[in-house]
């Protein structure tokens, strides 16, 4: 009988237990984001998209060397300008999003921090040539993922 | 003539606010599990998405009608309407104010009563008619449950009644002008013991085991698409509604409160008890339903005796 009650007693302070834990939950902030309206910021050295700043680089093709899918492709054409000085131009530079890993080897190797991993984590596409040849040339590059989004003058700050 | 379109006013006047209560207890019971569960809920739709049930009601109105093969044909196409008349019916005596009642019948609690258990009827019919174990498992325990939950709710009203000595809605709120009849220890007890049962008669969790999602898929209703669907949800929050807003008129004092008009506080009340029965579903597991059964009759039923018994002999000392 005792057993009984003390049983009884038990289950009713547990649910008060429980019903306060809810309580207390209900004036917490909420841990979720209302997402398309509001995005969650990454961390300063989370791995997104391949961004590239075009005045910065020095075509050293060391990136293309070093990146082990081959999901980036750079050419370029040298001209002799009037002073009598070499002058070289980038014709093109593509990333494949398919190919690319996110490892960020072409960052850490590049010599005048032109290349970069940005903060862009949304990769999804409507169309498969969406993601296959990004012009990194172009400040504008992921205006199909975020229109408010462009190229940077400077790499941000990673450290 | 003019009675009849007075008539129509007043129906009509009652299905546009139970089809609007109901879809806004919808949101409502989505925002409260989200706030509960730390998430934002419904956001798009409207404000806060406030207008997130309009959408959901348009598709449901949209969705093909599936009739599955064997089906019991008139027992399956009647369950909805026998779920969904009685609590509409039951809204024929509900004070929302000294004036706004439809009609305010002598035996109106009794009334209420009778006509919601009617329901049962329409869930079984459903679990009869798919043609599914789960469905006609799951209209079994609402049988069993709803019949075994009905005497210690209708004990409780009982004590209501012995204090008032009417079954008129009005003169149970009448009877209520110097002091609500949950501050009384004995109705207290009632109140409780009302809540308890309420909430097993509408089938809410911790007593949903009629529609319990991981054993049943969900029970009687598995098997309608579209608005049949939505009819049986129709009928649930409006069940909801009933049970809550006889709680608020037997207990805790009806429409009557200082400064704010009849109407608000009626539905003040009402709303702050759904609110409850909603935080309470957001918080308890299912129960298992010998555990149910065992608390229904073994522990429910006596307590509302010996609170009759009690309270009863302090009436006639």
């Amino acid at each position: 009988m005792f057993q009984k009650i003390k049983f009884f007693y038990l289950s009713i302070i547990s649910i008060l237990i429980g019903m306060r834990v809810t309580l207390k939950n209900m004036f917490v902030p909420r841990i979720t984001l209302n997402y398309p309206i509001k995005k969650q910021s990454m961390k300063k050295k989370h791995r997104g998209m391949v961004d590239l700043i075009p005045p910065d680089c020095v075509i050293c093709y060391q990136c293309i060397k070093i990146c082990p899918v081959a999901a980036l492709d750079l050419a370029h054409k040298q001209e002799v300008a009037a002073d009598g000085k070499k002058v070289k131009e980038i014709t093109k530079f593509t990333f494949n999003g398919e190919l690319c890993c996110f490892c960020g080897l072409c960052e850490e190797i590049c010599p005048t921090d032109a290349i970069y991993l940005s903060q862009m984590y949304e990769v999804s596409v409507f169309s498969h040539e969406d993601v296959l040849n990004i012009d990194l040339m172009d400040p504008k590059k992921y205006a199909h993922i975020d229109s408010a989004y462009s190229t940077p003058e400077k790499k941000p700050n990673k450290n | 003539m003019a009675d009849l379109g007075a008539l129509f006013l007043q129906g009509s006047a009652v299905l546009g606010f139970i089809a609007v209560s109901a879809m806004y207890l919808v949101w409502l019971e989505r925002k409260v599990s989200a706030v509960i569960q730390n998430r934002m809920g419904p956001m798009i739709v409207g404000w806060h998405g406030s207008l997130q049930t309009v959408a959901d009601v348009v598709k449901l109105l949209l969705k093909e009608n599936i009739v599955p093969t064997g089906v019991d044909k008139l027992a399956w196409w009647l369950a909805p309407f026998f779920v969904m008349v009685p609590p509409v019916m039951a809204f024929l005596c509900i004070p929302f104010g000294q004036k706004l009642i439809v009609n305010d019948l002598n035996v109106g609690i009794l009334y209420i009563a009778s006509v919601t258990s009617v329901c049962v009827l329409g869930i079984f019919m459903a679990g009869w008619g798919s043609n599914n174990k789960y469905s006609l498992l799951g209209g079994m325990r609402s049988a069993a449950q709803i019949i075994s939950y009905e005497v210690p709710l209708l004990l409780s009203i009982t004590l209501v009644v012995m204090h008032t000595g009417t079954l008129s809605m009005q003169g149970i709120v009448a009877a209520q002008a110097h002091g609500w009849f949950i501050l009384k220890p004995g109705l207290a007890l009632a109140f409780l013991v009302y809540l308890i049962s309420a909430t097993a008669e509408v089938n809410r969790v911790p007593f949903d085991i009629p529609e319990a999602e991981s054993e049943l898929g969900a029970g009687y209703h598995t098997e309608y698409t579209g608005m049949k669907f939505a009819i049986f949800f129709l009928s649930e929050y409006t069940n909801v509604f009933i049970v809550s807003s006889v709680a608020a008129t037997l207990f805790l004092g009806g429409w009557q409160g200082p400064f704010l008009p009849p109407l608000v506080w009626f539905l003040l009340k009402v709303y702050g008890i759904i609110f409850f029965l909603m935080w309470v579903r957001w918080t308890l597991p299912r129960v298992r339903m010998d555990q149910m059964m065992a608390f229904a009759w073994k522990f429910l039923t006596p307590l509302a005796l010996l609170n009759i018994l009690v309270s009863g002999w302090a009436l006639v000392k």
